[in-house]
């Protein structure tokens, strides 16, 4: 039987990993869904110049999303 | 402030034989937006157009289609007089008109002829080498040509079939010209189609292909030189015809919406009834003109606004100067309606205060408000001005929030103590003083506020001004419900938010040791009970669904600090890299790299200064606040008449 050797990894290194993963995963996410938005709110502004507001507000909802990631990732480290 | 201008409705009738006059002093006057009639079962018809008005329209498309050849931009010239340019419109015009026909049709048949002439060089190019009079080329009887391009060598193969040939090829363009006897033709095709033989057409020309390239290309040069000198005649012509251009294309644009209004407004036989809107401290100022005009023959009335009328009342904004470059903001979201409040004086506050506080350095506010004011100085446009202007708003308050964070360019301007240690900030010896403890995290809130040292308290407290300032909409959002639809309508709509967090608020503060008491935490569940049956009732099932959006959308004000910090992590970055990584002991060659790392990178930075915390201060605006009680959609103030530019009366 060989010795099990238990490697203890910092923790500091896991919250750091976990810190990326939060906003990484949290931009994609936010990024995914402001690509649908974006592209139907450039073509309704194609259509309708006055439209930029409303497309402006649409597409930066998901924002949100990487914000809190954000935040979470700030909690962490 | 806070509400649209007021506005009348008016009603201008008078007899038919007046409606000239009227319509000028309306015009001057460009206060009063006409409504459209439409036409009902009462009996009255849209009227004719007056004046000239087709003889009007041609001159202005002719006018318009000569300025737009002519390529004459909006620029300020000198004012004209009106009336002297009417008078000498018609002859000018059919001048110029000529004089740039003219210079077109030559134009264009010089341009038709360096086609003609490109396209036979490249017909002739391949011959170029040859040096075989083009005429040599027809009119055989007994020998056959084969002009074209082949791969390869093939006097061999040929000279097998016959003796009698003769040969020239140009090995670098691949081009050859053969003539063989008509008796082989079909032999020598089957040899050149093995090599690839392209047969190429002969120019219908006579001479010696080099020296009639020679010829066309001096005379492509001449007529390009001929074209030159029309396109300088041309801008000859646009500098000479400017202000008559410009001032001419004013004045019909003026004469043709002068001869169109009839076809707005309401007439009968004899009388005409112009039916539209004004503000109302300009009403009597209306009425005055045009009784004075008509010498009191023409009657303008007031009258009252029905309900349903004021989804088309015309909006204008009624603010104070400073604020106005806001209503740019406002107008990209959507104009406020009549009976709405006009948030513009309260985001001129709180976007400038987000902007701040999110980008918070004394740095990047000087460097953001010098490039702001440069702007503003150079651009001239109108609409660049009021975006300056929000900009200098912007930077302002970054600088106020720049000195209470105490940065520099991603500097810290107070060392810090921190584990022990201090760490030295931009300024010797000034180092941050405690204030008190924070109540999260295990802070202590300082002077300067750093704000990466202070994390915790930031995130909760941004959240708490997005706390804040959401009720502050839902407040407005019951004031504009109450004024539409009535107290019992904004009670259950916007009430019932309020009294909703209220419960929230007394069930956590019941349940938390703080104040531990179960009459409380019953109390709170209670309320809030009350307010979740309110809110159905006003909101129906969506209320509810919305319900979790108090959470999220005060959480989302902790971008205010998590964009700042994102902003300051790149600043310092790049003073690391230009002042710890790059910089060199003695001064050389890598002093100077630091120095425009450390230029370019905080020119990018203050780029993305502008984009991101402009964005996110935007959407807190768009989002957050105006979901609480903004409509918008109402419809511009757009008074018939002109502001002249380039003529005068």
């Amino acid at each position: 039987m060989a010795v099990e050797t238990a490697a203890v990894m910092d923790p500091a290194g896991l919250k750091a990993i976990g810190a990326g993963l939060a906003v990484g995963l949290t931009g994609i996410a936010s990024g995914i869904a402001e690509r649908d938005i974006g592209s139907a709110a450039i073509g309704a502004m194609a259509e309708n110049e006055a439209l930029f507001g409303k497309g402006l507000i649409l597409t930066v909802i998901p924002e949100t999303i990487v914000i809190f990631g954000l935040v979470v990732a700030l909690l962490i480290s | 402030m806070l509400k649209p201008k007021q506005m009348s409705r008016a009603l201008i009738v008078g007899h038919k034989d007046l409606l000239e006059e009227t319509i000028e002093v309306l015009h001057q006057i460009n206060l009063f937006q006409i409504e459209d009639y439409i036409e009902d079962d009462s009996g009255l018809k849209i009227g004719k157009p007056i004046g000239k008005g087709d003889a009007i329209s041609r001159s202005l498309i002719k006018i318009r289609s000569i300025a737009s050849f002519l390529e004459v931009k909006d620029e300020p010239v000198k004012k004209q007089n009106a009336s002297t340019l009417l008078r000498d419109l018609d002859s000018t015009l059919e001048k110029l008109d000529k004089e740039v026909s003219r210079k077109t049709e030559t134009r264009s048949g010089l341009e038709a002829r360096v086609k003609e002439i490109e396209s036979l060089k490249k017909e002739l190019l391949p011959f170029a080498d040859i040096p075989l009079d083009l005429d040599l080329y027809r009119g055989y009887d007994n020998l056959s040509i084969f002009p074209g391009s082949i791969k390869g060598d093939i006097e061999g193969e040929i000279s097998s079939i016959t003796k009698s040939y003769e040969l020239f090829s140009d090995h670098k363009s691949g081009t050859i010209v053969l003539f063989v006897p008509k008796i082989y033709t079909e032999d020598i095709s089957m040899v050149l189609s093995d090599h690839g033989y392209r047969e190429l057409k002969v120019p219908e020309q006579k001479g010696v292909p080099a020296e009639i390239i020679s010829r066309i290309d001096a005379e492509r040069t001449d007529l390009l030189r001929q074209i030159d000198g029309i396109d300088a005649d041309i801008r000859a012509l646009k500098d000479e015809y400017k202000e008559f251009i410009l001032a001419s294309n004013e004045v019909l644009s003026i004469e043709a919406d002068k001869s169109e209004i009839p076809l707005h407004i309401a007439t009968s036989e004899s009388t005409f009834i112009i039916e539209g809107w004004v503000p109302s401290d300009s009403y009597n100022k209306i009425e005055r003109a045009v009784s004075r005009a008509t010498q009191d023959r023409v009657f303008v009335s007031q009258q009252e606004i029905e309900h349903e009328q004021e989804s088309i009342v015309p909006v204008e904004y009624d603010n104070p100067k400073v604020v106005r470059p806001l209503q740019e903001i406002m107008n990209l979201y959507s104009r406020p309606r009549y009976k709405e409040l006009d948030p513009t004086a309260l985001i001129f506050i709180s976007f400038p205060l987000f902007y701040g506080m999110i980008l918070g350095d004394i740095g990047y506010a000087l460097v953001l408000l010098t490039l702001a004011l440069t702007v503003k100085k150079v651009v001239k446009s109108d609409a660049v001005k009021p975006l300056m202007n929000i900009l200098i708003y912007c930077q302002i308050s970054t600088f106020l929030f720049g000195i209470l964070y105490g940065e520099f360019l991603g500097f810290p301007l107070a060392g810090v103590v921190s584990h022990g240690e201090i760490q030295a900030g931009l300024i010797p010896g000034f180092n941050t003083i405690d204030l008190l403890a924070s109540p999260v995290g295990g802070e202590m809130i300082t002077y300067p506020i750093h704000r990466n040292h202070l994390i915790m308290t930031m995130i909760v407290f941004t959240a708490l001004v997005g706390l804040i300032h959401i009720n502050f909409g839902y407040i407005l959002g019951f004031i504009n419900e109450n004024r539409k639809h009535g107290i019992s309508a904004a009670l259950l709509e916007k009430g019932s938010w309020l009294i909703i967090q209220i419960g929230i608020l007394l069930g956590v503060l019941g349940y938390l040791e703080v104040l531990r008491s179960e009459a409380v935490l019953y109390a709170g569940i209670a309320i809030f009970l009350v307010g979740f049956v309110m809110l159905l009732k006003g909101e129906g099932v969506k209320g509810p669904i919305e319900l979790p959006s108090l959470l999220s959308n005060s959480l989302s004000y902790t971008r205010l600090i998590a964009v700042g910090l994102s902003s300051i992590y790149i600043a310092s970055t790049v003073n690391m890299i230009a002042f710890q990584m790059i910089w060199p002991d003695k001064f050389g060659l890598m002093t100077v790299f630091a120095i425009l790392v450390f230029i370019f990178g905080h020119a990018l930075n203050a780029v993305l200064s502008i984009i991101a915390p402009g964005l996110h201060a935007l959407r807190l605006q768009y989002v957050e606040f105006f979901g609480k009680f903004y409509e918008g959609g109402g419809r511009k103030y757009d008074p018939f008449g002109y502001i002249r530019k380039y003529t005068e009366e």
